[in-house]
């Protein structure tokens, strides 16, 4: 019964992910929301899992993928935004129009 | 019971498909990373959820490998952007 609640709240998680990628129109504030949801979704839909499967040989390789997952997307997000601002990339919106794209 | 790991997996590919659009359409080189990093997690979230649905154990190996090799594509292509990529 729990594990239908973590699967619903991640379904939930990752269309409102997919959501504020086209809602946002400056590239900062989409990397943002689509960072951060989806790394939840990703945990919330692990744990799910890892509760439905009970505790048998399945149990350490999700939580060894939960980990993983949980050390990695944020790094990945993060070199994103260091790699858009090293470049040059405007920071306002206003700015963000007159920029010319690569 | 099984109907929601089939509705989970009907998810995981419409989000698929919507980062694929935000890839096409996308105006910058980020834009493109950004939604290739969103298409890697779903494809680990879509090969862990068919393991336990077809209780087999060895596709989890292959969520973790394919999660190895998604880290490092993204790494491997911020550095290559940041470092000019094909201009200079």
């Amino acid at each position: 019964m729990i594990w239908k609640i973590f699967m619903v709240v991640s379904w939930m998680y990752i269309i409102f992910g997919v959501l504020g990628i086209f809602r946002f129109n400056n590239l900062y504030s989409r990397l943002l929301t689509s960072s951060k949801i989806d790394t939840v979704a990703a945990i919330a839909m692990l744990i799910a899992l890892t509760i439905y499967s009970g505790f048998s040989a399945y149990t350490v390789k999700l939580l060894l993928l939960l980990f993983f997952l949980i050390l990695t997307n944020p790094i990945s997000s993060h070199i994103i935004v260091r790699s858009a601002y090293l470049n040059g990339m405007p920071i306002n919106e206003k700015e963000d129009k007159q920029w010319k794209w690569r | 019971m099984n109907m929601f790991f089939e509705i989970t997996m009907a998810i995981l590919l419409v989000a698929m498909f919507f980062s694929m659009v935000r890839m096409i359409l996308g105006p910058t080189v980020w834009d493109r990373l950004l939604s290739l990093n969103l298409i890697s997690a779903k494809i680990i979230l879509l090969i862990a959820v068919y393991a336990v649905y077809m209780e087999n154990q060895m596709l989890l190996d292959v969520a973790l490998s394919a999660g190895i090799v998604g880290f490092l594509t993204i790494t491997l292509f911020a550095k290559f952007i940041l470092a000019g990529g094909r201009q200079k």
